[in-house]
């Protein structure tokens, strides 16, 4: 098996309990004690948790131990399942931290105030929430991916979901831009901040905040550049008196990565060192506030503040827009607004997981290697533009496999996954090549085909 | 001696030699050949670099320098093997104001240069299309170029001092970064061009210039090229020295309105024209340049606010693009011609394309006579890759001809070596090119710097 024994845990988490940490359904809806949510779907539409947001602090929190323990994610992960067998994990996670994932949990709730407020109808799932197992797709684990997901669009079918409004970015991404590809889907999704945007223009819902605050927003790559929703952020904001927002040097489609997109599990320290990056220019707008819309990024961001000893708070959008709302909201009536779908990066490509071979040598047969995309490669600046964990390398080396050059997979697979699937790369070919989505597949060829 | 011991030795972890690395390093831009070097060493300062040719000279292992990987002739693929020396890792920049420099390790991206002198109210003139990968070090090995060349020059016109280490692992200081100084042949001029082969430039000092006031865009349609070439001469006569003056044939044109769908009338040719200066002058200059273009059959459009000036250069913007997505194999041609000859230049570039019958949108920097001719082809179909390589061939042995040169700003490399003697031959020279040798046996006696390029 070519699979890092981390992968190969994250996977089997995610097939057997819903989510990475394999932590289960119970956790994962604790967020929504007390909300009394109605169960199933309203009118079809449901609010959806996702396996992402709910269980992030401890994910948090077994991210910074780890690192202060210098202990390897990999071998960790091989014992990992004697502890998941005597239920320790559960145990050491719930005592160590509930309040770190309570910030999460209130991102979950703020978001859902917020939707009432607005009037927005909709149901939960509860227990019977399917995880997206977006985690499948990421780690190019594409064959079990396909299952999956037909799995999970063949339960919506049975439940009755129609519509999907998600705080999660990614499992937005994962059910509009790849669930399609992979299995027969016809959910209609949104992001949160794209039904608020879209109800606070129809009613000119305005509100402001008891305290005055500069805040400069970070967007997630998954919103920003896949989903291409830009303007409903700036929109909301601009609507909320007392905040004053201050844009980092990359935002909105051209927003820079904070470290994750599955690296912070594979390669955490590398991980690290992306997020510092961001977390400097974000500090350079001299806001006292990061907001975001990204479980992940607000982890990677919240440990890179921390280990470059800057000052500054991170919170999802959602909370911040709850407290205005729960200060002052008022409705000024329908207001003229348009909100552009950014679109820049190519069409998702669907390509068969029969030959898959096949098809990477003839797309990265037209890689020009010119190195625009190195240049906006965040792992390529982060370890001093070292070519085999770059943009343009890992598009040569897996040149290299499909040729048969005497690669090991297994080493390839591990150049692959130091990838965070930002897209920047994607988006900046000038040959118009989706190189993020060819290193998935690429990951899925190494795997498939995998020669240690 | 094993060299990879010895390397490990001195320079530990900046040794690579998984596979999995060192195949990320086979090619560059030039995309052709492909040749796995034995190991990658990565500098990260003057110190490492000297290392290494310290060991490759005591046990002859070639060594090929490469910075950001984007030479378009081969210049950094390690044809011969042996040690690919990546000096990306080393990237300081350091801006004087005072003493009129910005001091570059040979990592640091021409890019990012020119954004450190901004921040100043100065910036670096040469502009490579590369220059937010490319890196100074190979720029400068290069003598590369770019669009404001037209008025800048290129890098050679921009170095005060510079510090190279020679094969054995010598540290030389090249002049000192002042404006004047005497120490007899300029020697920094040797090692501007000279493709690796001679040793590796390390840091370098260069000028730098203040930000111009303001600048304004002139896009002009011709309905003939000769018109557009008239105004090219008209603007050059009244003494305007444009920033940028580039210039695009009818193909190049169209593949862009059909890649892009950007709505663009059809014309023969058309020019782009940046001016600089003072905010009181600059459009009295562009006014000039509107004016010449209507007097020679020409519509012009100006402007400077930067949303209306990106629309405008959209078309020379999206040109790589464009003929990427089209074509899956393109040569870009590199070539010069004096600038009263570019008229007669592109109908000639025009009769070799209907000789062969393959595509070959062209384009240019007009300012300077720097034409680049894409020769697109199917990479699949041995006849045309046949065709494309005897258009390559053709088009460089016109601009001979006709008094220009094989190469403006992406060098001889693998590519144009052999053609460079016919370049030699036609202005009487081939001495030129012994003298050349006889230099780089002195430096490099075992002729290890970057072997198989550049030398006929």
């Amino acid at each position: 098996m070519v699979v890092p024994p981390v992968v190969l845990m994250a996977s089997e988490n995610t097939e057997r309990e819903g989510d990475v940490l394999g932590l289960g359904p119970k956790e994962r809806v604790r967020w929504a004690k007390g909300l009394d949510l109605p169960r199933g779907p309203v009118n079809g539409t449901i609010f959806y948790a996702g396996e992402v947001y709910p269980i992030m602090g401890y994910a948090e929190g077994a991210f910074r131990m780890m690192s202060r323990l210098k202990l390897d994610l990999n071998s960790m992960a091989k014992v990992a399942p004697l502890f998941k067998k005597l239920g320790i994990y559960r145990v050491v996670a719930r005592a160590s931290w509930s309040s770190l994932n309570s910030r999460y949990e209130k991102a979950l709730k703020d978001a859902v105030y917020v939707l009432k407020k607005l009037d927005v109808k909709f149901g939960y799932l509860y227990e019977d929430e399917p995880p997206s197992g977006i985690a499948l797709h990421t780690y190019g684990l594409l064959e079990d991916f396909k299952r999956y997901a037909s799995e999970v669009a063949a339960k919506f079918r049975e439940l009755g979901v129609s519509k999907i409004i998600t705080l999660d970015p990614i499992a937005a991404t994962a059910f509009k831009h790849y669930y399609p590809v992979f299995t027969e889907f016809n959910v209609k999704v949104e992001h949160f901040v794209q039904v608020v945007a879209r109800r606070m223009a129809e009613t000119g819902a305005k509100a402001s905040l008891r305290r005055k605050v500069r805040v400069t927003y970070h967007d997630p790559c998954y919103l920003a550049r896949v989903m291409g929703v830009v303007d409903e952020v700036r929109y909301v904001l601009s609507r909320l008196d007392g905040v004053e927002l201050i844009e980092p040097e990359r935002h909105g489609v051209n927003t820079g990565c904070s470290g994750d997109g599955g690296l912070e599990l594979t390669q955490p320290e590398l991980a690290r060192k992306v997020s510092y990056e961001r977390v400097k220019e974000l500090a350079e707008t001299g806001a006292s506030l990061t907001l975001t819309s990204c479980p992940a990024c607000i982890m990677m961001l919240r440990v890179g503040f921390d280990d470059l000893s800057i000052k500054m708070d991170v919170l999802d959008l959602a909370s911040l827009v709850a407290e205005a709302f729960r200060n002052r909201l008022e409705f000024e009536g329908p207001q003229e607004v348009s909100f552009k779908e950014y679109k820049v990066l190519p069409d998702t490509l669907r390509w068969d997981l029969s030959n898959l071979g096949e098809r990477l040598r003839e797309y990265t047969d037209l890689c020009k290697k010119c190195g625009f995309c190195n240049a906006v490669c965040p792992t390529a600046q982060a370890l001093d533009r070292l070519e085999s964990r770059s943009a343009r390398g890992r598009m040569t080396l897996i040149n290299a496999l499909v040729r048969g050059e005497p690669l090991s997979s297994e080493k390839v697979l591990d150049r692959l996954y130091s990838c965070v699937l930002c897209g920047s790369c994607s988006q900046t070919c000038p040959v118009g090549l989706h190189v993020q989505e060819i290193i998935v597949y690429g990951r899925a060829y190494a795997i498939m085909t995998g020669r240690v | 001696m094993d060299v990879i011991k010895e390397l490990k030795g001195e320079l530990g972890e900046k040794v690579l030699t998984e596979p999995e690395d060192i195949y990320a390093y086979v090619t560059d831009a030039s995309n052709v050949l492909r040749q796995v070097p034995l190991a990658v060493v990565r500098a990260y300062s003057t110190e490492d670099v000297s290392k290494v040719l310290r060991i490759a000279n005591e046990t002859s292992t070639p060594v090929v320098v490469r910075g950001g990987g984007t030479s378009l002739t081969g210049a950094s693929v390690p044809v011969k093997g042996g040690i690919l020396l990546d000096v990306t890792p080393m990237d300081g920049i350091e801006v004087n104001v005072d003493d009129g420099w910005v001091m570059a390790e040979a990592g640091a991206t021409v890019a990012k240069v020119d954004q450190e002198c901004r921040k100043y109210g100065y910036f670096f003139p040469p502009d490579p299309a590369s220059s937010r990968y490319a890196t100074i070090g190979a720029a400068l090995a290069e003598n590369a170029g770019g669009l404001r060349g037209a008025k800048y020059g290129v890098m050679k016109n921009w170095v005060l001092s510079l510090e190279v280490v020679i094969p054995g692992g010598e540290v030389l200081r090249i002049g000192k970064p002042l404006y004047k100084w005497r120490w007899g042949p300029d020697l920094i001029s040797l090692f501007i061009g000279s493709e690796g082969t001679l040793g590796v430039i390390t840091k370098a000092w260069l000028r730098i210039y203040p930000l111009p006031e303001k600048v304004v865009r002139i896009l002009g349609l011709f309905n003939s090229l000769e018109d557009a070439g008239r105004a090219i001469f008209e603007i050059r006569r009244s003494g305007i020295l444009p920033t940028m003056l580039e210039l695009l044939d009818d193909e190049s044109v169209n593949i862009v309105r059909e890649q892009s769908g950007l709505d663009i009338p059809e014309t023969e040719a058309m020019i782009i024209v940046d001016v600089d200066g003072p905010k009181e002058a600059v459009w009295r200059l562009a006014n000039q340049v509107t004016e010449i273009i209507g007097r020679n059959g020409g519509k012009a459009e100006a402007s400077d606010d930067p949303e209306e000036m990106k629309r405008l250069y959209a078309v020379r913007q999206g040109i790589y693009a464009a003929v990427t997505r089209t074509y899956k194999g393109v040569l870009i041609e590199d070539v010069v011609f004096p600038v009263s000859k570019l008229v007669e230049a592109l109908r000639e570039i025009k009769k070799i394309k209907e000789k062969y019958g393959l595509p070959m949108p062209t384009f240019g920097h007009a300012g300077d006579g720097n034409l680049h001719p894409n020769i697109c082809y199917d990479p699949d179909d041995p006849e045309q890759v046949k065709k494309a390589e005897e258009m390559f061939r053709e088009v460089a042995l016109l601009a001979i001809r006709m008094g220009g040169s094989l190469s403006g700003e992406h060098g001889i490399g693998l590519t144009k070596k052999e053609l460079l003697v016919e370049e030699l031959k036609s202005v009487n020279s081939l001495g030129y090119l012994k003298l050349v040798k006889e230099i780089k046996r002195v430096l490099d006696p075992k002729g290890i710097m970057n072997p198989g390029k550049l030398y006929p």
